[in-house]
This record gives C-alpha cells, sequence and structure tokens, in this order.
C-alpha cells in the first residue's frame, strides 16, 4: 500500500535548478508530477560520521508530519533515492526578512496585522500540539505565491510538556531569545517562541531588528534598556536561573517612545508578548483572541499582501541595474569571444550582448534551455542561500 | 498531554487486531506459524530492551523503539527484513527520534557482547544505517509515539493510588511484549495496568473506574492481553528462537 501511494519516490518529481547549498544538503526547485505543484526538494546528506539520517532532518520529519496547519509549512513527501533522503517540501516564494528589508513595500498597520495574525496562528497550531519552534525569526517564516505567511524550518523543534525534561538554551538566533533562555533556562515553554514572535512584531513596526545586541549579556542589557530592568516582583524566579547576573537598575522608558506610530491596541499586545515572566506572557491562542485583531483596521487580505520584488523580473530594478544606457558587460570583449556560441557574428554588435552570450553559452553546457534561467532563479537563490546560511550559525546571527 | 494524542499519526493510525496478527504469505511459505511471529515479537522487544540497558538509554527510548519494531512487521515480513538488525535499527532510530542518541559504532559494540554468533547476529554499521532508511519508509516517516506513562501518573495521582505507582509502571513495561501500543490509546492501557494492580492488591477501585466513564471491557481484554503474556510468554524463549530464526533464513 505504501508502494502504491508514495514508492514512485524520486519518479514522480522532475527535477528542476539547484535552489542553494544547505547544511545537511543541497535543495532544489522540482515539479510535482502528481499534482502539477512547484515544490521544493532537500537532499539530506548522509551525516559525515556515519551516523545516518541528520538529527536535524530527523527532527523536521518527525513533527512536520504531525503539524497540518495552513501556517505552516507542508511537507508534502519523503523518499529515498540513491541512499539519501529527500524531503520534498511547498514551494515558498519568498521569506518575511526580504518583505522587511524590501524599502518599496510599504507596510500597513492592516499588512503588519496580518503577517502577525499569520504567525501566531501558526505558532499556536504547533504550541496545542505541544511543538515548540525554537528559531523564530523573519527569515524563517516563509511566504507562499499567494501571500500566506508559514511557519518553517523545524530543524531546531521539539516536543515539550514533560516538566522534567531539560532542553539546550542555545536556540534561536540571539536578537529573537527570551531573557529566560540568556540567563540559561533550561525547562522553558511556549514562552520561548512568544517572545521571538514578539520580537518579529516590533520588526515589523520599525523595519529594523529591533533589539541587536552583539553578545548574550549585551542582548539582556538591549531588553533592559528597552523594558527597564525586571524587579522581582515581575519575574519571582528570575535569580534562580542558572546564569543569572544582576544588572543595574534601569527604569522602563514609555513603550510609546520606542514604537511612536503603533497603535494603544498594539503596543498593549506588544508589552504582553514582552512580560519578562514567562508565566505571565501571553499565549500565541490568547494573543489571536487580543483586541488588537479584532479592532479597525481589519488585517489585510493574504493575497493582497505586497511580495517583495524579484529583480530578475525586472518588476522594481533596483538603482544600480536601472540604466540601460550603457550595455553590461561582465567579462573582457575578447573573452566574451571565445565563450562565444555563434563564431559567425563578430565585432562591435557581439560585445553588446556578451552578457546575453554568456548566459546562452553557459545554459547550454549543463545542458538546459535558457529559459530555464529567467525569472525566480535568482531570487530563488539569494532567498535561499540567505536562509541555508542561518541553518549552520544560528548562533552567529546574519549580517546587517 | 491526552488531547494532543486525538490528533496525533499514533491515534489515526491505531490498528485492529486482525491486521496486526496476519503471517505475511513469505513467512508462511518459509513454515513460520502464528505463534512463532507472536514469539519472534517478543523475544526481540526483550533483546531491544537488553541492548538499551547496556546503552543506559530512558524507557521512553525502548518503548518507543518497539513500537517501531511492531509496526514495521505490520507492514513488511520477516523474511524480508531480517529482525535480527532492524531490532537494532529500530533501537537507533527511536535514540534519535527521541533526542538521546545511541551512536551506531556504540550500538554494535554492544550488540557484539550480547549477541551469539552463531544466531546470525553478526552486522555492521552500514548494515544499521542501510537499515535505517528502509525502516523511515516502512514506518511512512511517522515517528512520533505516545506512550501509557505519562498518563498513569496522572490518572493514578487522579485515583489516589500514587502508592501503587512501581508495580503499574513494571506492568505498563511488560505490556510491550504485545502489540497493545499498536492498538490502543496509551491512556487505555494505562488504566488497564491500574486496573490488573487494583485486581492483584486486592484493591478496590471500582466506583473510580465508573466514574472515569471508560468502556470496562475494553479495559478487561487489554488485561486480558497483558495476562496471557504473563501466562505464557513470559520467559524468554532463548531455547525455540533458534529453530524458528533457521525456519526464516532457509529458502522456502
Amino acid at each position: 500500500m505504501l508502494e502504491l501511494k508514495n514508492g514512485i519516490g524520486a519518479k514522480r518529481y522532475v527535477k528542476g535548478i539547484s535552489l542553494g547549498e544547505g547544511t545537511y544538503g543541497v535543495v532544489f526547485k522540482a515539479l510535482d508530477t502528481q499534482t502539477n505543484r512547484t515544490v521544493a526538494v532537500k537532499k539530506i546528506r548522509l551525516g559525515k560520521y556515519k551516523e545516518g539520517v541528520h538529527v536535524t532532518a530527523l527532527r523536521e520529519i518527525k513533527l512536520l508530519k504531525e503539524l497540518r496547519d495552513p501556517n505552516i509549512i507542508e511537507l508534502i513527501d519523503v523518499y529515498p533515492h540513491k541512499r539519501n533522503l529527500h524531503l520534498v517540501f511547498e514551494f515558498m516564494e519568498s521569506d518575511l526578512e526580504a518583505v522587511i528589508r524590501d524599502r518599496n513595500i510599504l507596510l500597513s498597520p492592516a499588512d503588519v496585522k496580518s503577517y502577525m495574525q499569520m504567525c501566531l496562528r501558526g505558532l499556536a497550531h504547533c504550541h496545542k500540539k505541544w511543538v515548540l519552534h525554537r528559531d523564530l525569526k523573519p527569515n524563517n517564516l516563509l511566504i507562499s505565491s499567494d501571500g500566506q505567511l508559514k511557519l518553517g524550518d523545524f530543524g531546531l523543534a521539539r516536543i515539550f510538556g514533560s516538566p522534567d525534561r531539560k532542553f539546550t538554551h542555545q536556540v534561536f538566533a540571539r536578537w529573537y531569545r527570551s531573557p529566560e533562555l540568556l540567563f540559561g533556562s533550561k525547562q522553558y515553554g511556549s514562552g520561548v517562541d512568544i517572545w521571538a514572535a514578539g520580537c518579529i512584531f516590533a520588526e515589523l513596526l520599525l523595519r529594523r531588528p529591533f533589539l541587536q545586541g552583539s553578545s548574550d549579556i549585551d542582548q539582556l542589557g538591549k531588553i533592559f534598556q528597552a523594558f527597564g530592568t525586571p524587579r522581582e516582583t515581575q519575574w519571582p524566579d528570575m535569580t534562580s536561573l542558572p546564569d543569572y547576573v544582576e544588572f543595574q537598575f534601569t527604569p522602563a522608558p514609555a513603550l510609546r517612545s520606542l514604537f511612536p506610530m503603533a497603535t494603544e491596541d498594539a503596543l498593549d499586545l506588544l508589552s504582553k508578548m514582552f512580560a519578562f515572566d514567562p508565566k505571565a506572557r501571553i499565549t500565541a491562542q490568547q494573543a489571536l483572541e487580543h483586541r488588537y485583531f479584532s479592532t479597525d483596521p481589519a488585517p489585510t487580505k493574504a493575497h493582497l499582501l505586497l511580495r517583495p520584488a524579484s529583480k530578475a523580473e525586472g518588476m522594481r530594478p533596483p538603482p544600480e541595474l536601472a540604466s540601460p544606457k550603457e550595455p553590461v558587460v561582465l567579462s573582457p570583449p575578447a573573452k566574451a569571444r571565445r565563450i562565444s556560441l555563434f563564431p559567425g557574428v563578430a565585432g562591435a554588435e557581439h560585445i553588446h550582448h556578451s552578457k546575453e552570450s554568456k548566459d546562452g553559452s553557459s545554459a547550454a553546457t549543463v545542458g538546459e534551455t535558457p529559459s530555464d534561467h529567467s525569472g525566480m532563479a535568482i531570487t530563488d537563490r539569494s532567498y535561499l542561500k540567505r536562509k541555508l546560511d542561518m541553518d549552520v550559525h544560528f548562533e552567529d546571527e546574519r549580517h546587517v | 498531554m491526552a488531547a494532543n494524542f486525538w490528533t496525533s499519526s499514533h491515534c489515526k493510525r491505531l490498528l485492529e487486531q486482525e491486521e496486526i496478527s496476519v503471517v505475511s504469505n513469505d513467512d508462511r511459505d518459509r513454515g513460520l506459524t502464528q505463534e512463532d511471529v507472536k514469539i519472534i515479537k517478543i523475544y526481540f522487544s526483550s533483546y531491544i530492551k537488553k541492548l538499551a540497558q547496556r546503552a543506559k538509554v530512558r524507557q521512553r527510548v525502548v518503548a518507543t523503539a518497539i513500537a517501531y519494531f511492531r509496526r514495521v512487521y505490520t507492514r513488511k515480513s520477516f523474511s524480508e527484513y531480517d529482525p535480527r538488525l532492524v531490532a537494532p535499527t529500530c533501537l537507533y532510530l527511536a535514540s534519535k527520534a527521541e533526542e538521546s542518541t545511541v551512536q551506531a559504532k556504540l550500538l554494535i559494540f554492544y550488540m557484539k557482547q550480547i549477541g551469539s554468533d552463531e544466531n546470525g547476529f553478526r552486522y555492521d554499521i552500514k548494515d544499521i544505517l542501510e537499515m535505517e532508511m528502509k525502516l523511515l519508509e516502512a514506518l511512512d516517516y511517522y515517528l512520533v509515539i505516545y506512550h501509557p506513562y505519562r498518563p498513569l501518573v496522572q490518572l493514578l495521582r487522579d485515583a489516589g493510588l500514587s502508592d501503587m505507582i512501581e508495580m503499574c509502571w513494571s506492568i505498563v513495561n511488560d505490556s510491550y511484549g504485545t502489540d497493545l501500543i499498536l492498538m490502543h490509546p496509551p491512556y487505555m492501557i494505562a488504566l488497564a495496568c491500574i486496573y490488573i494492580s487494583c485486581v492483584i492488591n486486592e484493591r478496590d477501585n471500582r466506583l473510580w473506574f465508573e466514574e472515569s466513564r471508560v468502556d470496562m471491557t475494553v479495559i478487561k481484554n487489554i488485561a486480558m492481553q497483558i495476562f496471557d503474556f504473563y501466562d505464557n510468554y513470559r520467559l524468554g524463549f532463548e531455547d525455540r528462537i533458534g529453530a524458528i530464526l533457521l525456519k526464516l533464513s532457509q529458502k522456502s
């Protein structure tokens, strides 16, 4: 029965271009012949040290098989091929980091609300199933072609709920780490994801990462600068955390001063997501029921949200590529001639087209039609590269 | 915890006794009977336990490994996948899935310590890694398994029977000598184990069972299967397993 359903394995997918190299394998675009959907196939390299299927991959498989939600990336299929495991995901066009960074996109309060609602819905589903994501950050919030935001990258996720199990506190990119993690807590819960979601909320409002600490201590410093140093009454368990250190007392500035443009409701929700005591922090479900989501303006419908420009499609060419006055010559004319596909065509005219012919020849050598290289390819690649780079060094922060 | 069991893949994939106890054609061709199959499963469940004791993993990993083992053979035959390789590989996979990885090479080392060569325990790291991939496929990549341990603790507390925890816990352990984990929600197995211990200790707890509004015929049915295991299958079958495995290695 398994054979009938999934057994065709590799044959079900027509492999397309490579989208990038990750920590545990290559990702390529593919067409699912059964559904005619575009998918992303992650090929899992076997571990170097004779340890079989990578634990990160196993975690992702195990949890995503249990999670089904419009706001969580869908693991469509898994199959072995030539001794490698392949994970088939729905293809995601972009991510929230690209949206936040794209200066051509104006994020209205309704847009921010829409993104937060989708993020919290995905999170609420995870938490209902006792799964902690543990690596929320804008570039793990993927965006599909119909504008839906979906939680992706469950390589650090865990099942929680047994009170005696100790977890590592080395999770999340630092800027999204909650104070209890920074103080070395090993028995944390869903509050860590909420804190990170709060950071993302703030980032949507500010259009830059909110608390950019350069070390764990600096991160705590930045947090206390923003919200004041917590008092015992605010967070009774704080002083018993493993890495607790006392900070000089700083009073909290008015939250309004940090987010001058936000509505009262937005500020109220934000402050509840940033509650110091994880026990007092709002849950994903409570956050969704917060009046912020029921008052004006209504969240923008997903398919109406602006997508980041894909440069290759030339919709909004960035200034440096916008001027068509000069032809873009990537290699010296002599070299361009050498690799030319059309030796008969010579001289100045050819040089003007050197970029095109270079593209053409490289496409020819790998046996693909040049059209395969147009469109999504470049954006896909840069998006994935950013994403995959983070896989390894989730500790090391991104380059701003 | 119980709340999320209902939406889990484990819950959706619970099987009926008849679906589990069929002997595949391949195995029948080699002369394996239903009884033989039962013995193989019991033997290797305790083999996994022994191996796990050496590797010092949590009880949860053992339970998951045995559940994988039993689930694999609802879809594959013993002739196709050698249980001598599948058992340690299930433990290997379970240790990873339950976040307490045991290195494959250590597992091989422990296998050599406890296994006897004449029974054909001669597998190596690369065999385990190859089998891991096949097992993932046979399990259809569903790796989350719920166990009766957590509901047991909660139920005992609720019933005011926390003093019976030790006995109940070991009955739960022994329930893995059966296919119950593939057939019933874990809390039902936990209730059956409480029921058994009440019967043994002559504690009258009928009122609490009535109040919990569970189907007592199902609970008694589960309890009967555990009793059947105690009465007939508790011994390790060291004497009989050799002959059964020999049948397997012969071509029909």
